[in-house]
């Protein structure tokens, strides 16, 4: 039976294996996606992984003579410099990865990212934080991305171990300092968003002329064939076209990973190595897609009784219930209840946050057929058009079957809608300081070690640069612990443009950074009396240096510079306020980038598997469509069917999942940190806009096909 | 009776097989016309030049005096859609519609209110014994059901002339004379003319008149009824 199975799919004649190569084609493209998918996660996956090296944790066990390891943050035109400084305590003393050799005291190794900035910015701005021999270029395998900067400084134990943050490491390899569960939960949303898609698509790609296989199939029971060998038949005919698909997907995959690589998914480029797909991965691709296949062709066999007499399935199934949407209501109740109830670890709230956006995805899926049965009822009870009608109609039949081919979609649009309204959110109250502002001019360094006072000649070299406006050491209030800020300096010391003194003070309480957190500096700040005198406070050390500048990004790296090699012992390097939070929002950004590519791909590949699934439509259809042509149906009218029922359940799925996932941002933000939920930017509404055009552009790419196979020799050859 | 629909010295072919070679065939306002004739003849092929679906090689197609085989295919369609009406023999109601909305149908196309059409369609369904079943589904209708059905559709948009190819070919005898008896029965109430295209001497009995087509020839009136 197998054999014969094949046989029929293979030689069956031209319009068996012209449906061999189009379900083929579907699985190859399919397949393509899943194995990116797939290497896609291992690339973040080794991207976190790098990314948590850099930042080992102490390890002393062993033979090994311990490597000191300090790694620092600085900053260069807004953007993160990893700063790692190593020191060997002996002759067995690891290496870091990435270097040939551990740099020692005055040598260096930079990344090629940080090469190309060195190269093309005058060294006051940049390479003078770098004194010494430079050794050569960081590899791949000590890099988060091609584009990561990062410096590798080598020093004496003694001058290491006393950098902040600095380690004793005696085992560099590839543990992940990230939690497992912070992983998962990324790695989570990226498969969620994604995989569902791809897979449905798979699926939806095997039914193809599932029509005209089962009017098959009918034929051979009627001469003796068996439920079971019409099973093994079906099997194999999905399984063979699955096989070569798989095949080609592989192909696919490899012919487009290097350019995939190099698009930045997360905000930085992956290596194309790291697109890579590990044995188990290929395996199950290339063992589960067939059998997928298999199984796929089997359910479908299921859903439809093959009898000797044809197929037997125009009755209209079960209508879903109304009962479907509890676990969706209860999925928003449970956020609702975090509002007003939130656990005060991070455990507690990611066991009560979890369960409550996983039961509203999986409850909007569940939910998805009775939502597509209740539109598509109001629908057909309003319709006045035929091709309305008969759009509602098929959708209110089975909305099972209309809702399969777009739950992808809802997923994806749920999981990117909470993602994107919680960033934007995050972002908005966040944000970097606004460009020309008076913050985003102001270099602050906190220094580690506090000193007795700043050298004259320092400050009159910062002062000599070119946009710099004041220059402010401040010094440690020793009563910090009464309440008040953080620094004290001298009321002739405050510029202007950071506020002015209380009434009759001498000296005031400021902090560090001379603007309070989250405000903005402002020349109208009033800043309190501290209760010292000027002498006093000439003898209380030196906590934090800050420099206002005209904002331009030359005077700022200057003064960047000129504190780094007077300081350098800083923890994080001198910094603007934007310099943090721009990085912290560059991180997020990248991962509301994966959202959007998420968002598109999600959409197109629904666009696919609906495609598909208006093709088994209109196979299943082609006889009553062209005898309505035949009468005088004009053909806009069934594209307007074909249209109606793949766009309008598309659209409102595409309403409903971003809805939902704004609403489920929303309350997370409520409940998590106060913050209400602030509207995506239009470049969100815009890139769900070109998915839906995309998705909408697959669906009209099967139009042609419509007109082909309700044409008047359709109606005349069967 | 004038000349409502006519067919002269028609030729088509299917690629390089000739299917009908100058046919001519002219047919009476309210006449009931049977086309006979073999398999493979091209009297199927002749209803569809007639009707507007295919476009002669050669050869004219004139309905009502107009020239239907020099109409672009958006006017033909039109005048399916208005003037003719269909019926076939098997597999043309639409699925997903009830059987009320498939009789409803070619008003809709027509762009008749909904409300209208339906209350229109389900007059038909008393007229043609089909009471009670104006919500079921083709596929839970039986096969003389479903083509009384067809028949409504076919007729209810009034039109001039209504094409029937083979339209009790799935169905067994007795059904079949109960759908003919239907089909002549409304089609003389509405003075509509038939062109009924059929192998089956029986149902070509029910015509006024029979003509032959035999190697994409028609010939002469065998039959006039009185």
């Amino acid at each position: 039976m197998i054999r014969f199975g094949l046989r029929l799919a293979v030689a069956g004649g031209r319009e068996a294996l012209t449906r061999l190569v189009v379900i083929a084609a579907a699985v190859a493209i399919g397949s393509g996606l899943l194995l990116t998918t797939l290497a896609g996660v291992n690339a973040v996956d080794a991207q976190l992984t790098r990314y948590a090296s850099i930042y080992p944790q102490t390890s002393t066990a062993g033979a090994a003579d311990p490597l000191w390891w300090s790694t620092r943050d600085d900053f260069f035109h807004g953007r993160q410099i990893l700063r790692i400084d190593v020191a060997a305590t002996g002759s067995t003393a690891p290496t870091p990865v990435g270097i040939p050799t551990t740099p020692g005291p005055g040598e260096f190794y930079v990344s090629p990212a940080l090469r190309e900035l060195l190269a093309a910015h005058p060294a006051d701005q940049l390479s003078d934080r770098y004194p010494g021999r430079d050794l050569g270029t960081v590899g791949p395998a000590g890099l988060t991305s091609p584009d990561t900067l990062l410096a590798i400084i080598g020093g004496t134990p003694d001058s290491v171990g006393k950098l902040p943050n600095a380690r004793q490491v005696s085992d560099i390899g590839d543990k992940p300092a990230l939690p497992e569960t912070t992983m998962n939960l990324i790695l989570g949303v990226i498969a969620g968003g994604l995989l569902f898609p791809v897979l449905i698509f798979i699926g939806t790609a095997t039914r193809l002329s599932a029509a005209r296989r089962e009017q098959r199939f009918a034929a051979m029971r009627l001469v003796g064939a068996t439920p079971r060998q019409i099973s093994i038949v079906a099997a194999v005919e999905a399984t063979t076209a699955a096989v070569a698909g798989t095949a080609v997907g592989f192909g696919l995959f490899y012919a487009f990973r290097d350019p995939l690589a190099g698009i930045p998914f997360t905000g930085m480029p992956f290596f194309p190595s790291d697109m890579s797909l590990g044995p188990l991965d290929a395996l199950l691709v290339a063992f589960g897609v067939p059998a997928g296949a298999a199984v796929a062709a089997q359910v479908s066999l299921r859903r439809v009784r093959i009898s000797p007499l044809g197929v037997t399935r125009r009755v209209t199934p079960r209508a879903p219930g109304a009962y479907r949407l509890i676990p969706m209501v209860l999925g928003v109740a449970v956020l609702f209840f975090a509002i007003g109830f939130r656990p005060a670890t991070s455990d507690g709230q990611a066991a009560v946050f979890l369960p409550g956006l996983l039961l509203i995805m999986a409850g909007l899926v569940f939910a998805g057929p009775w939502l597509t049965m209740v539109g598509a009822r109001v629908m057909a009870r309003y319709a006045n058009r035929p091709a309305t009608l008969i759009a509602a109609r098929r959708l209110a039949d089975n909305p099972k079957a209309g809702f399969r081919a777009i739950s992808g979609i809802m997923l994806a649009l749920f999981v990117t809608s909470v993602a994107v309204g919680v960033i934007t959110t995050i972002v908005d109250n966040r944000g970097p300081a606004p460009i020309g502002s008076t913050d985003a001019g102001t270099v602050t360094t906190v220094f580690d070690e506090t000193m007795p006072s700043v050298p004259d000649p320092l400050v009159a070299e910062l002062r000599a640069i070119s946009g710099v406006r004041s220059a402010t050491a401040i010094r440690e209030n020793p009563n910090i612990m009464d309440g008040g800020e953080v620094g004290v300096i001298a009321c002739v010391d405050l510029p202007s443009a950071y506020g002015r003194c209380a009434d009759g003070a001498n000296v005031i309480e400021v902090p560090f950074g001379l603007s309070r957190w989250r405000e903005s500096a402002s020349p109208a700040t009033v800043w309190p009396a501290a209760s010292f005198t000027l002498d006093e406070l000439q003898r209380l050390p030196v906590g934090a240096m800050v420099v206002g500048t005209d904002g331009s990004a030359a005077a700022v790296e200057r003064v960047r510079t000129v504190l780094e090699v007077a300081f350098p012992t800083f923890w994080v390097g001198p910094n603007v306020p934007g310099d943090f939070e721009s990085d912290f929002a560059d991180t997020l950004r990248g991962w509301e980038q994966l959202a959007n590519v998420i968002i598109v791909a999600s959409l197109a590949l629904g666009g696919c598997s609906l495609a598909v699934s208006v093709i088994g439509g209109l196979t299943e259809r082609r006889r009553p469509f062209s005898l309505l042509r035949l009468s005088g149906a004009p053909v806009r009218v069934l594209r307007r069917v074909v249209a109606l029922e793949s766009a309008v359940p598309m659209l409102a799925v595409a309403a409903v999942a971003i809805g939902m996932g704004l609403l489920a941002a929303h309350l997370f933000l409520r409940a998590q940190m106060d913050y209400t939920l602030v509207a995506p930017q239009p470049r969100f509404y815009a890139i769900v806009v070109v998915g839906l055009a995309a998705c909408l552009g697959v669906i009209a790419s099967t139009l042609p096909l419509l007109e082909r196979i309700t044409g008047p020799e359709t109606a005349r050859s069967e | 009776m004038s000349i409502v629909i006519e067919a002269r010295d028609v030729e088509f072919s299917f690629g390089q097989t000739p299917a009908l070679r100058g046919a001519s065939v002219a047919v009476e306002a309210g006449e009931i016309l049977a086309v006979m004739g073999p398999s493979g003849s091209g009297k199927s092929t002749l209803l569809h030049c007639l009707a507007g679906i295919l476009v002669p090689d050669s050869g004219e197609i004139l309905f009502d005096g107009a020239r239907v085989h020099a109409m672009a295919e958006t006017a033909r369609s039109s005048l399916r859609r208005d003037r003719f009406g269909f019926v076939f023999q098997f597999g043309q109601l639409v699925p997903e519609l009830t059987a009320v909305e498939n009789v409803a149908l070619p008003l809709l196309l027509s762009g008749v209110h909904r409300t209208q059409a339906l209350a229109k369609a389900r007059a038909w369904f008393a007229r043609l014994g089909l009471d009670g079943l104006e919500q079921r589904r083709s596929g839970e209708l039986s096969g003389g059901q479903a083509q009384r059905v067809a028949l409504a559709r076919g007729l209810v948009a009034e039109p001039q002339v209504l094409f029937a190819d083979e339209p009790t070919g799935a169905l067994d005898s007795l059904t079949g004379e109960q759908v003919m008896d239907l089909l002549v029965g409304a089609a003389r109430e509405q003075g509509t003319t038939v062109i009924l295209v059929t192998h089956e001497p029986r149902i070509a009995a029910y015509a006024d008149r029979e003509v032959m087509v035999r190697d994409g020839r028609v010939n002469a009136p065998d039959r006039i009824a009185s």
